[in-house]
């Protein structure tokens, strides 16, 4: 075919005042403001644009739109753009997908000739021997991978979400829908008008009758002065739960591309109908193109399809396009109707000169075949909404069947008839639509305690009483006399799945499973009918009896960049976070939090700890404040010890189990008032254990008078520790006497910290030190923090990390829930027994607790490698002598400064709990080493002297 | 044994390179890969499900215990469930060492497959990596390598350095908000076309006499002498099974699906520790493959793999909701996009084509319920969470076992339905919860 | 993306709540046998249809509560209003 640039036509949409330079493959192209990327190159006399998946045959335009199979093109670091679609831009470097070396001479075109060999599936039934050899031919299989590049070097470009709350979302701006915006607009909705191409109109902006282009204008003029907002080049390309809808807006002008996420009260779906492709032998050669195609190439962007066309026509829209033709001076050869039982069965020749082959064998030259052979329904949304629709031989065509209630369809989805059939039926689906809408939003309003008071009842939900479109009948023209390609996408030809289905792929699924059709990139929309209809055929059944596909979302191909949005992953940092990093921190990141690790030497950091003091920010630490009558109660439910008798101003530790035993938390609390408590809990488990508190207080105890804040973040949480931190916290703190006698280990107090009200402080030893740890109002966290600093210069104050702190625990033998527990360690299993305490009524996880005291389980243990120079990797396995059988592994390991060796805790199986037992560690090298269970977990001050001291 | 008696064993058109230029040249259309049957009143045993555990488990009963007057019976088509839905991975990585040993097994079965089975499944080794984003998963990586070593099993943890060797593509850069800290690595990981081992069992059962029934909806399980309602429960037998089309009597009735474990065992009188999800899975479009192995990140949960087509096929964890539904959901593929481009932000601009969901039937410890059940003659092979897949043939193999010999087999002893009587739960949970 | 009719804060999108799974009653902890109690644990009806399910408000009330949910269709029956008699304990 010849294609080149007609004069100015009235209808199209193309700026000729503004030229547009590209490249497509390296060569120098323009085109004009408003082309897509396939007009201007059409215009200028291209007309192969891709090769074929499979037998890189040559494929040229097809439907010119964003479905066309054969359109998808790269455009820069852009793979798979549709050409059809994407306007031009000035500087866009165009490249052909899947052609080697080059769109013109393609090596892999030799395929064609084997074709009768590369039969649907055929790799299933070879490559197999020798079976060392399949790697190698998976590496020549994945070279036929179709698609564009990906470039390394892509960023992720600036996206953006919205979130909208309209009444009514149409989905498709053709008459019907613009009509249906418009009615629901009239009717008070807050409308959202979605239409896939660049301009509304639906087909009328490709029609040059008159009344069609009088329709436009007038329709056009109408939305511009309603409150409908409109958005164009933007698909719904999801119904989800509840009318939540996704739907991508490609033409932002900031965003590349921008996903709009409308919780819709109702959906009218309009998305008007895609012609189908005709198959016969050659129907995708070069030169075999749609009525539509020919249509929107002529009156959009008036290009010239070719010299001498061949009209294959079934409906009007056919016609139509042989009047265009005609028009702009395409030779009309021939116009064969479908309706008169003609067919065309062959497009033979080459595609400068197409030789259109008629059932009868009579043979017409032409540059251009084009064909009108019907329509698909894409009733994607439909579907995704539960429909099942169905189908209509008399109109060869799927329609909706029950969609729910506040799901409608209009325009040639829901039928045919004129233009003014068409919008009075969207008139009446846009009141209709209004009117459920605000039935939906009186339901929502009503059923929020917390809105205001709806006045009146329930709108009644109005009745559907629509007048239905009527259906045109139209000729069932799947498959002609001779077979054709289906998918075009996958090379899959009407052989393929004939062969399929006798095979025994005989349903939709696993045909498609087996042939691939309709899974590359039209997403079934031009191929699922003729699929569905060459199974059937197979099989001797009916289209009805054979059913469709499910359609799945997304209607339209939206790109991971517009789905991911904008990165929003918070994380946090304490108050305290800026003289961390102004102080050499290497940070660590906990969950959300970022927490100082280190700053530089951890092992000199708790040396420093162990001789002098030293400071660590444990804000992450969770808290939550508890006032109420019932908090003893409360906290004898969750946890496994008794808090009956914990007096005010008293500290405790408690292990939480779940209900099946397992060790879920830890941590302390403290009693600041006679009904005012602070839980603390892992900085992990801060949020979920807060959750489980509420489960509990709500649903099992809701007569408890307990009231729970999270208060982990209200705070700034500084440890401070070693020998000398009663020094330390004495010349900072008022209001509070700290002597041993007054202020004893595990006690809290309330008081003043550099000058800062309001301050909690305890002394509690996760580092086995003397220590005194202050919750502070968080805006002064860096004030005290700094405080502390300065007033402890003289006695070597530093701070400590979060190693160091683990360092310590571990000469300490305190276990880390999660570290050294699991996901099946139950409360026993910690050694802390003696904590477990089964006279009580009722606790979480009791029952199992019980049951487990009579179990051998395994143990956590404090274990020391014979060997003090040698550190056991975390998760090295202790196995028994020199076999592979496990019975147990390294929780945590280091070396420790204060002790100078190697310390570890384990999990073991019980009969090497007992101290003194010898293990038998693997370590990741693979060497073996014989290690010592200890009789404490603690390896350091086992009788907690420095702590209490 | 009856279907070898009546002759139903059938010649098979082999598959080869050879037989396809012939078939080619002369035009022969093929043979159908199993055939379309009457449905018997009687069978020795009936497998309920017609994916990939049922197709192997009736394969494994022909093969190995010579039983082949056997009925898998699917209530749609043969592999539309779970088995055509899921992402395809295989690998035998797992945490504890039963875990371990039963998927090393199934393994080694997909290794052999093409060949056992004469169809080339396309058994892809090309690795697994596990990316660790923190020192407490990079622990969990470390413990899974030696617990997979000592089991014989290639496993090791790298650093950021030799992941990018592996895939370049990934971001190993400290900045992101989930810096690669290293990554479990499991070369004989990999991915396997998921159709082609339903196709494949199912041709190779049929071969043998074993009958495929598809659009065969089992109603009830026929039950007598328990304790519960209609002889159904504890201490009863199994009679046979009530189908839409018709009744079936049999001895045998084995369990084999996915999303309604619960709710045909229940026909049985047996109840399940079981709640049933929606995994979510999505493709991309095709690109010129550049991705050559498996990544997973358990904290981002979200997997990916490219297939030799050129699609990016990603998936997560389940679905939070309990649910039958499998409409798919928009929150699904944000938070998967956004996490993809967290660990490869180079993909920003690839499509996505289309998403899908199956069900998966959830247990309390992550691991899979099989065996026998209270009532005789009833067993399941059921509670495959996010995990069916890959344990297909191991499981078909070892179900077949326990079925024809009465007998629970070692390999599948830890996953007895008795253990949630115990408590003695199985230690998968802390690894598996998204890891695939 | 769901829509839960919160009792308090009306309907909301899923993603702002927890989902609790299937309500079941709690066995006497004191008397409980192990079968019993490890039916608690671990075994459910997950039915197909009308399931009974807690869900916590935790973006907003921050009320746990039950409502019934088809899991078969994502239905929800009407909620119990605060303070309706048929409301009470989740």
């Amino acid at each position: 075919m010849t294609m080149s640039r007609l004069e100015v036509q009235p209808t199209e949409v193309i700026d000729r005042s503004t030229t547009r330079r590209f490249r497509w493959n390296g060569k120098r192209f323009s085109g004009f403001e408003g082309d897509t990327i396939a007009s201007a190159l059409a215009a200028a006399g291209e007309h192969v644009f891709s090769r074929s998946m499979k037998y890189h045959r040559p494929r040229g335009i097809l439907t010119a739109d964003y479905w066309d199979p054969s359109l998808l093109v790269q455009v820069g670091d852009d793979p798979n753009v549709r050409a059809g679609h994407r306007l031009l831009e000035a500087g866009m470097d165009v490249q052909a997908q899947n052609v080697w070396p080059s769109l013109r001479h393609d090596i892999k075109a030799a395929n064609g000739l084997v074709s009768r060999f590369l039969t649907a599936g055929f790799y299933y039934k070879t490559f197999m021997r020798p079976q060392k050899l399949w790697p190698a031919y998976e590496r020549v299989l994945a070279t036929f991978a179709p698609g564009g590049k990906v470039d390394p070097d892509t960023p992720h470009r600036y996206h953006d979400k919205r979130y909208t709350h309209p009444d009514v979302v149409v989905a498709g701006a053709g008459p019907a829908g613009i009509e249906a915006a418009l009615a629901a607009a009239a009717a008070g909705a807050r409308v959202l008008l979605v239409e896939h191409e660049h301009a509304v109109g639906g087909h009328l902006r490709y029609s040059s009758q008159e009344p069609d282009r009088a329709a436009l204008a007038e329709l056009r003029a109408a939305l511009d002065a309603s409150d409908v907002e409109v958005l164009t080049d933007s698909t719904v390309t999801g119904r989800y739960e509840d009318n939540w809808l996704g739907i991508v807006q490609r033409n932002h002008p900031i965003a590349v591309e921008r996903l709009i996420k409308a919780r819709a009260k109702v959906l009218v779906v309009a998305p008007g109908l895609i012609e189908r492709p005709y198959v016969f032998s050659g129907n995708d050669r070069p030169g075999v193109i749609t009525s539509g195609a020919a249509r929107r190439l002529i009156n959009l962007w008036g290009v010239k399809p070719g010299e001498r066309a061949v009209v294959f026509t079934a409906n009007s829209d056919g016609d139509a396009a042989a009047a265009d033709l005609d028009r702009v001076g395409v030779e009309v050869a021939a116009v064969i109707d479908g309706r008169d039982g003609r067919r065309i069965s062959a497009a033979q020749g080459s595609s400068k000169a197409l030789e259109a082959v008629l059932s009868g064998g009579t043979r017409t030259e032409a540059d251009l075949l084009v064909v009108a052979a019907g329509w698909t329904a894409p009733t994607s949304l439909l579907n995704m909404a539960g429909d099942r629709p169905v189908y209509d031989p008399a109109a060869a065509r799927f329609f909706p069947s029950d969609p729910p209630g506040n799901v409608l369809a209009t325009g040639g989805l829901a039928g045919d008839g004129g233009l003014d059939e068409l919008r009075a039926h969207g008139t009446t689906t846009g009141k209709l639509a209004a009117e459920r809408a605000a039935a939906v939003a009186h339901r929502y309003q009503a059923r929020t305690a917390r809105a205001l008071p709806v006045t009146g009842d329930e709108p009644a939900w109005a009745a559907d009483l629509r007048v239905p479109l009527r259906r045109n009948h139209h000729p069932e023209l799947y498959r002609s006399d001779t077979h054709g390609m289906i998918d075009l996408s996958e090379d899959v030809g009407s052989k393929d799945l004939v062969a399929a289905a006798r095979e025994g792929y005989d349903s939709v699924e696993l045909a498609k499973r087996y042939t691939t059709a309709t899974m590359g990139s039209a997403q079934g929309k031009l191929e699922t009918v003729n699929t569905v209809a060459a199974i059937a055929e197979a099989r001797g059944e009916t289209i009805a009896q054979v059913g469709t596909t499910v359609w799945r979302p997304p209607y339209a191909p939206l790109t991971l960049g517009a789905l991911a949005g904008r990165v929003f992953e918070p994380v946090r940092v304490s108050s305290i976070h800026p003289w961390h990093e102004a102080n050499g921190v290497r940070t660590i990141l906990a969950g959300q939090w970022i927490r100082p690790d280190h700053y530089g030497d951890p092992a000199a950091e708790v040396r420093n700890v162990r001789a002098n003091v030293g400071l660590i920010d444990v804000t992450p630490l969770g808290k939550l404040d508890l006032r109420g009558p019932d908090i003893p109660n409360l906290l004898n439910l969750l946890y496994t010890n008794k808090w009956s008798k914990l007096p005010v101003g008293k500290v405790r530790y408690g292990m939480m189990c779940a209900e099946d035993g397992v060790v879920l938390d830890d941590g302390v609390t403290g009693r600041l008032g006679e009904d005012h408590y602070l839980m603390t809990t892992t900085s992990s488990g801060a949020g979920g254990v807060w959750e489980w508190v509420e489960n509990w207080l709500q649903t099992e105890r809701p007569h408890w008078q307990v009231h729970v804040t999270p208060v982990t973040t209200a705070y700034s949480s500084i440890n401070v520790a070693g020998p000398k931190s009663r020094e330390l916290v004495s010349r900072v703190a008022e209001g509070v006497d700290l002597s041993p006698e007054a202020f004893k280990y595990m006690e809290v107090r309330t008081a003043t910290v550099a000058g800062v009200t309001g301050c909690f402080m305890w002394r509690i030893g996760f580092t086995g030190e003397l220590s005194f740890e202050l919750h502070v109002p968080a805006g002064h966290g860096m004030h005290v923090w700094e405080a502390l600093m300065e007033a402890g210069a003289d006695l070597g104050v530093g701070p400590f990390g979060l190693e160091g702190q683990r360092i310590m625990r571990l000469e300490k033998g305190h276990f880390i829930v999660g570290q050294d527990t699991d996901g099946l360690t139950l409360g026993p299993s910690t050694g802390l027994g003696p904590l477990i305490k089964l006279d009580k009524d009722d606790f979480a996880g009791m029952p199992e607790l019980a049951w487990a005291a009579d179990r051998k389980l395994p143990m956590i243990v404090a274990i020391q490698p014979d060997d003090p120079n040698v550190v056991p990797e975390e998760a090295a396995q202790i196995v028994r002598g020199d076999t592979n059988e496990i019975l147990g592994r390294i929780t945590s390991s280091r070396m420790s400064p204060t002790l100078g060796r190697a310390i570890c805790l384990g999990q073991v199986e019980p009969e090497l709990a007992a101290g003194g037992t010898k293990v038998t560690v693997l370590l990741v090298s693979g060497q073996r080493i014989s290690a010592t269970v200890m009789d404490h977990h603690a390896h350091f001050d086992p009788d907690g002297e420095r702590l209490r001291g | 044994m009856r279907g070898i008696a009546r002759g139903m064993r059938r010649r098979p058109a082999k598959y080869s390179a050879a037989a396809l230029a012939w078939r080619g040249l002369k035009g022969d259309s093929w043979p159908r890969v199993w055939r379309d049957t009457e449905l018997k009143r009687s069978y020795d045993a009936v497998v309920i499900g017609g994916g990939v555990h049922g197709l192997a488990t009736a394969y494994y009963l022909a093969r190995n215990h010579s039983m082949t007057n056997v009925a898998v019976l699917d209530k749609a088509y043969l592999g539309s469930g779970a088995s055509g839905r899921n992402t395809a991975i295989v690998r035998a990585n797992y945490l504890t060492p039963e875990g371990v040993a039963f998927y090393d097994r199934s393994l080694q079965l997909y290794n052999s497959m093409a060949l056992d089975l004469n169809i080339n499944v396309m058994f892809s080794e090309r690795g697994h990596l596990t990316l660790a984003h923190s020192d407490a998963a990079l622990r969990t990586m470390h413990w899974r390598a030696e617990v997979n070593k000592l089991q014989g099993v290639n496993s090791s943890v790298i650093g950021p350095e030799e992941i990018k060797k592996v895939a370049s593509s990934l971001d190993t850069s400290d900045h992101p908000r989930y810096p690669i800290l290293g990554a479990l690595y499991h070369p004989p990981g990999g991915i396997v076309r998921h159709d082609a081992v339903v196709w494949g069992y199912a041709r190779a059962a049929d071969h043998m006499g074993v009958e495929m029934h598809q659009k065969t909806e089992v109603l009830d399980i026929l039950c007598e002498g328990g304790e519960g309602a209609d002889g159904k429960g504890a201490g009863g037998r199994v009679t046979g099974v009530r189908t839409n089309r018709g009744d079936i009597s049999t001895p045998i009735v084995i369990n084999c699906t996915a999303g309604w474990a619960g709710l045909i065992s229940a026909m049985a009188g047996v109840r399940l520790p079981i709640t049933t999800h929606p995994l979510q899975a999505a493709v991309t479009e095709p690109v010129k493959v550049f991705l050559p192995t498996v990544v997973v990140s358990g904290s981002l949960h979200v997997y990916i793999s490219q297939t030799d087509r050129g699609e990016l096929v990603f998936g997560a964890a389940v679905d939070a909701v309990a649910n039958y539904s499998i409409r798919g959901s928009l929150e699904f593929t944000e938070e998967l996009a956004g996490h993809v481009l967290e660990l490869m932000p180079s993909v920003s601009r690839m499509r996505l084509l289309r998403q899908w969901s199956g069900l998966c039937d959830m247990t309390p410890d992550y691991s899979p319920v099989m065996g026998f059940t209270p009532v005789d003659g009833f067993l399941v092979d059921v509670g495959w969470g996010t995990y069916g897949f890959k344990a297909a043939p191991v499981s078909g193999e070892q179900i077949a076992e326990a079925a024809a010999t009465g007998r629970t087999p070692e390999l599948i002893a830890p996953f007895a339905l008795s253990r949630f009587e115990t408590g003695e739960l199985v230690g998968e949970k802390g690894a598996a919860a998204v890891g695939h | 993306m769901l829509l839960v009719p919160c009792p308090n804060c009306g309907p909301r999108n899923s993603a702002d709540l927890r989902y609790g799974g299937e309500s079941h009653a709690r066995p006497d902890p004191a008397t409980a046998a192990p079968l019993q109690w490890r039916g608690y644990l671990y075994l459910r009806d997950n039915p197909a249809g009308w399931l009974r399910e807690t869900w916590y408000c935790r973006s907003g009330c921050r009320r746990w509560f039950t409502l019934e949910r088809n899991t078969a269709t994502n239905e929800f029956r009407d909620p119990p209003m605060p303070g309706d008699k048929r409301g009470g304990k989740a």
